[in-house]
């Protein structure tokens, strides 16, 4: 009896692989939803550009598709390949990705696409284009995470922290070149990720408080020498705060309960390429208070399931890239709704998900796929 | 593999931690965008959104005295298509091209031109339009609008005036009751996108046009039809370069009409009425375009001359320096300190009383009146007949006088001014200062508007018009009118004398500036009936060619216009006795001629007392008659007969 017992307390002890559905499903609802809104705000200006209404949604839509089939299979490997040296060249997978970054931000800032006015875009052909900064935060947080785990107990340390800023510098500087926002995003990723693998964190706090004092003093010396600190103190007499006063706009206009979904007048020419950077703003205007707080809710949500996975993560390598996902999502969703309600000067960065750009969505799923191969490898008891 | 230790665990919760905070943090502004700045900037985006679309208000009409309307609107419609709301474009083009009368190929381009809206032909008439409405044809759209009409044309064309395309007036009445005709224009909001392209289906927001109000005046059409012909006919038989009209009521200035011929057409005021050489500059055609539309009946300033004589007249009278009975000689001239002044007959009126000067137009007799009034009292009397101020007519462009100072009045200006010279008056000027001397010495206002009432033909306001009394005294006005029906009975305004109606009046012949141009101005200024004046007229011939003399030309003019209108005014004919006889007024019954021989007919026309009988044809016995036996016709009308 004593051994029946114990043999049936075996086999429920039996070891399960977990698999975090729930994130899963929220991303994918986060990307439905998006592409909603992107059809929402991008119809109009499709139609004054003689495409199809459904011109833009049908790209993010393919793009979409792509990365979900891509997070699906990134997450079933094992995470741990990466940092496996490859069978041929020797060479681990992660280092390859971080050389492989750090070739397309030099490709790009050579023989780069401009789309309005700005170099970021690979060419290519009918595959559309290719953003590599986005790419590049894959990189990071991957590498970063490499990097951590070779020695975490020297981040205790300043000096720790700047061999792995040394490590980030070329690839860092590439895109901060490339694009400031960008640079900006990833340099807050790896400052969390350091952040987080250190014991002894007082100069942490030492460099922020720095920092802080030195951006802050400088906007009070001279604000006007920075054309966006201007722009947003006076949004509504600088002439140059247009697309966030028009934002402002559309926030505000959509009160409590919004205009309805497809009822923004804003997205109607007022706020140039709302699908962009600034659909945000459409969302408040068209689903109102609640519509905008229903979606903070949900990025809220997920970053609680990136955090539950980060802390049951089975190792450090594991943990530290749920928590560079988790950061590249926070500061994102944080920057791109402090911009639009006009709380920070003015940074263009895409909202996860729901802003339009192919790349971005495909990446982040991406990022989605290994933080789920993160959760499959959790291992627990029923 | 490194493992995943507390601390790092404690790390992230702080790190998520502080990422809520902040996303509570944007939360909160986020609700205070939303609710409490929401009502400021949603008003402010509205301001963005919307457009103001005008509705044109309907501009009130003008009528005349018998409710006439003389300036109005008609619908006409624009036909427009809709490229890609086309369904059968074949039909389309086939009925627009015969509706319209536009050319199959015009049409076939609009249709098959891709553009959002293409427009076919606008000024459509109503009939059209709705025609082609009723043929409901998909992506063809009739737009309704509203044009000003005139329905005659030509008439009173300087007084009435006309409109520019945003419906306000340019000229005459159309500027001087622009406010009242104009009406509220109603507006449509609509919200646009940034391109300004309106949003299809969008909630509009609509304020209805609030129509003009409707202008009643006092012109009457036949008596400008017929101060118009008459002014037509003195012009070209002339070859004058235009001809003025103006009739009044002297009683309360009420204007029946006012001509300046040549007039223009109203519902064509960019042609000129006449034709031009060559190609005009705009500049050139602009101001060919301002003198056409003069009413040189107001704006224009001239020297009276001998009508002028009415004042100095009336300023002796009142001052009492002469006397009906006073005599004057006339050689021919008056010496003025060193200047001769002649009479307009060189030979002299010899010794004359005063009644016989007047009648008689003669310079010498006013230039010692004049003298005997002197420069101060005769300034009195001016202002008193208000020829120092403009007369407030209710047309726009009115001219005031050009006087000497009173100061720099000498004997030869003052004589000269006696008969009318050196100064200059613009016609409706005189003509009130003339009313006030016949009318008992009430200065009017002359004036057009009588009435102002809404679309719904409700009087809104009575208008009222300034009056001044006793300018002159009652007496004196008695005497002048009595001596102005001499000067038209038994005068120099002989040939306006009207059998039947008691008309006063005086004529005058101005010699345009410089004198060397011998270019004149002949006027005749009259009134009826001279006891009870109801009617004044003033017409002026400018620039008549071979005789000029106002007497000659002018009066019969004036004359051949009451005679028209006294009647239709409800003012009947009475003959004197020596009327009867002098003009053969009466009736008979006409006998019958047919089959009488020429003899005798010529002896039923001694017993029947027939004035005139035409024969038409050859022959010696008539074979037919008009009028037929039986009728009655006045003396001297004519009879026809026909012979064979």
């Amino acid at each position: 009896m004593a051994l029946d017992r114990a043999e049936r307390s075996a086999k429920l002890k039996k070891v399960h692989s977990y698999y975090d559905y729930s994130l899963l499903f929220l991303t994918l609802f986060l990307v439905c939803f998006g592409l909603v809104m992107i059809y929402s705000t991008s119809s109009y200006t499709a139609q004054t550009k003689n495409l199809a209404p459904t011109h833009f949604l049908e790209k993010q839509g393919i793009a979409a598709i792509l990365g979900v089939v891509a997070m699906i299979f990134v997450s079933k490997i094992d995470y741990r390949i990466y940092i496996k040296k490859l069978p041929v060249i020797k060479i681990k997978l992660v280092t390859l990705l971080y050389i492989f970054c750090s070739f397309l931000q030099i490709y790009v800032l050579i023989f780069g696409d401009v789309i309005n006015g700005k170099k970021r875009w690979i060419d290519l052909g009918p595959l559309g284009s290719f953003q590599p900064s986005e790419l590049s935060k894959v990189g990071t947080i991957l590498f970063v995470s490499y990097i951590i785990t070779l020695a975490p107990r020297q981040l205790d340390k300043i000096k720790g922290f700047f061999r792995v800023a040394v490590y980030m510098a070329p690839l860092l500087g590439l895109i901060a070149k490339e694009n400031l926002s960008t640079g900006i995003v990833i340099a807050g990723i790896m400052f969390v990720m350091c952040f987080v693998a250190s014991k002894k964190k007082a100069y942490f706090f030492w460099v922020v408080g720095i920092l802080v004092t030195a951006i802050v003093g400088f906007i009070i010396i001279e604000p006007y020498r920075i054309g966006r600190i201007d722009i947003w103190l006076n949004v509504e007499t600088n002439e140059n705060g247009f697309q966030i006063l028009q934002g402002l706009y559309a926030i505000a206009s959509g009160g409590i309960f919004g205009t309805g979904l497809g009822e923004s007048m804003q997205k109607l020419g007022f706020i140039p390429e709302s699908y962009n950077d600034m659909i945000f703003t459409i969302l408040c205007e068209e689903l109102g208070l609640f519509g905008a707080v229903a979606i903070i809710l949900l990025f809220i949500l997920l970053i609680w399931r990136l955090f539950i996975i980060a802390i049951s993560a089975p190792d450090l390598f594991g943990g530290l890239i749920s928590v560079g996902v988790l950061t590249h999502i926070a500061i994102q969703v944080i920057l791109n709704i402090a911009v639009v309600t006009n709380s920070i000067p003015s940074t263009g960065i895409p909202l996860p998900f729901i802003s339009y750009g192919g790349t971005s969505v495909a990446i982040l799923l991406v990022e989605m796929g290994i933080v789920l191969s993160v959760s499959n490898q959790i291992k627990y008891e029923r | 593999m490194v493992r995943n230790k507390t601390y790092n665990r404690r790390s992230i919760l702080f790190v998520v931690v502080m990422i809520a905070i902040v996303i509570i943090c944007l939360i909160g502004r986020l609700s205070y965008l939303m609710i409490f700045k929401s009502e400021y900037y949603a008003e402010r985006a509205r301001e963005i959104h919307e457009r103001e679309r005008p509705i044109k208000a309907p501009r009130g009409n003008i009528y005349d005295a018998n409710g006439v309307k003389i300036a109005g609107n008609k619908p006409v419609s624009t036909i427009s298509v809709i490229h890609n709301q086309i369904t059968d474009p074949e039909r389309v083009i086939s009925e627009l091209s015969m509706a319209l009368g536009v050319s199959e190929e015009t049409v076939r381009k609009r249709v098959e031109k891709v553009s959002s809206i293409e427009r076919i032909k606008s000024n459509v008439d109503k009939e059209t339009a709705d025609f082609i409405r009723n043929l409901s044809l998909d992506g063809v759209m009739v737009d309704e609008d509203y044009k000003r009409y005139y329905p005659y044309e030509t008439l009173a064309s300087k007084v009435i005036g006309f409109t520019g395309s945003d419906n306000q007036g340019i000229i005459g009445l159309e500027v001087a009751y622009d406010k009242v005709l104009k009406g509220t224009n109603g507006t449509i909001l609509t919200l646009t996108t940034a391109r300004g392209v309106e949003i299809p289906n969008a909630a509009e927001d609509r304020i209805e046009p609030i129509p003009g109000n409707d202008l009643y005046t006092s012109i009457d059409i036949n008596i400008q039809k017929y101060a118009e012909q008459a002014a037509k006919k003195v012009m070209e038989a002339k070859e004058a370069k235009s001809a003025k009209i103006i009739v009044m009521d002297p009683r309360n200035g009420e204007i029946y009409a006012m001509v300046n011929v040549p007039e223009f057409d109203l519902n064509n005021p960019y042609d000129l009425n006449y034709e031009t050489s060559e190609n005009l500059s705009d500049e050139k055609k602009n101001e060919l375009l301002n003198n056409m539309w003069r009413n040189a009946c107001i704006s224009d300033t001239y020297e009276p001359g001998s009508t002028f004589k009415i004042v100095t007249a009336t300023a002796a009278l009142e001052e009492k320096v002469v006397k009906l009975t006073d005599t004057f000689s006339c050689p021919g001239f008056r010496i003025v300190e060193d200047r001769r002044i002649r009479c307009h007959k060189t030979t002299g009126h010899g010794t004359e009383t005063f009644v016989e000067g007047i009648k008689n137009s003669c310079n010498p007799v006013f230039m010692d009146i004049g003298a005997r009034v002197g420069p101060k009292n005769m300034y009195k009397y001016y202002e008193r007949l208000g020829l120092f101020r403009k007369t407030g007519i209710d047309v726009p462009g009115e001219a005031n006088s050009i006087m000497h100072k009173l100061k720099d009045i000498g004997a030869v200006e003052l004589a000269t001014m006696s008969f009318g010279q050196s100064f200059q008056i613009s016609p409706v000027q005189l003509l009130t200062a003339a009313s006030a001397v016949v009318n008992g010495g009430t200065i009017v206002t002359p004036h057009f508007g009588i009435e102002i009432r809404n679309s719904e033909s409700n009087a809104v306001k009575k208008l009222e018009y300034e009056t001044r009394e006793n300018a002159i005294s009652k007496e004196t006005s008695d005497t002048m009118k009595m001596l102005l029906e001499a000067v038209v009975s038994d005068g120099s305004g002989i040939r306006a004398y009207l059998p039947g109606f008691r008309i006063g009046g005086k004529t005058a012949t101005s010699e345009k500036l410089p004198r060397s141009s011998n270019k004149y101005i002949s006027s005749f200024l009259g009134f009826a009936p001279a006891d009870d004046p109801q009617v004044i007229a003033i017409l002026l011939i400018d620039e008549p060619v071979g005789i000029y003399y106002g007497g000659t030309i002018a009066a019969p003019v004036i004359s051949e216009l009451f005679d028209n209108i006294l009647p239709y005014l409800g003012i009947e004919a009475k003959y004197t006795e020596e009327e009867m006889e002098e003009y053969n007024i009466g009736e008979i019954t006409v006998p019958n001629f047919v089959g009488k021989t020429k003899k005798e007919v010529n002896e039923l026309k001694k017993v029947h007392e027939i004035s005139y009988i035409y024969y038409l044809g050859e022959g010696e016995v008539v074979k037919e008659q008009f009028p037929l036996p039986g009728e009655k016709i006045n003396k001297n009308s004519d009879l026809i007969l026909y012979l064979e």
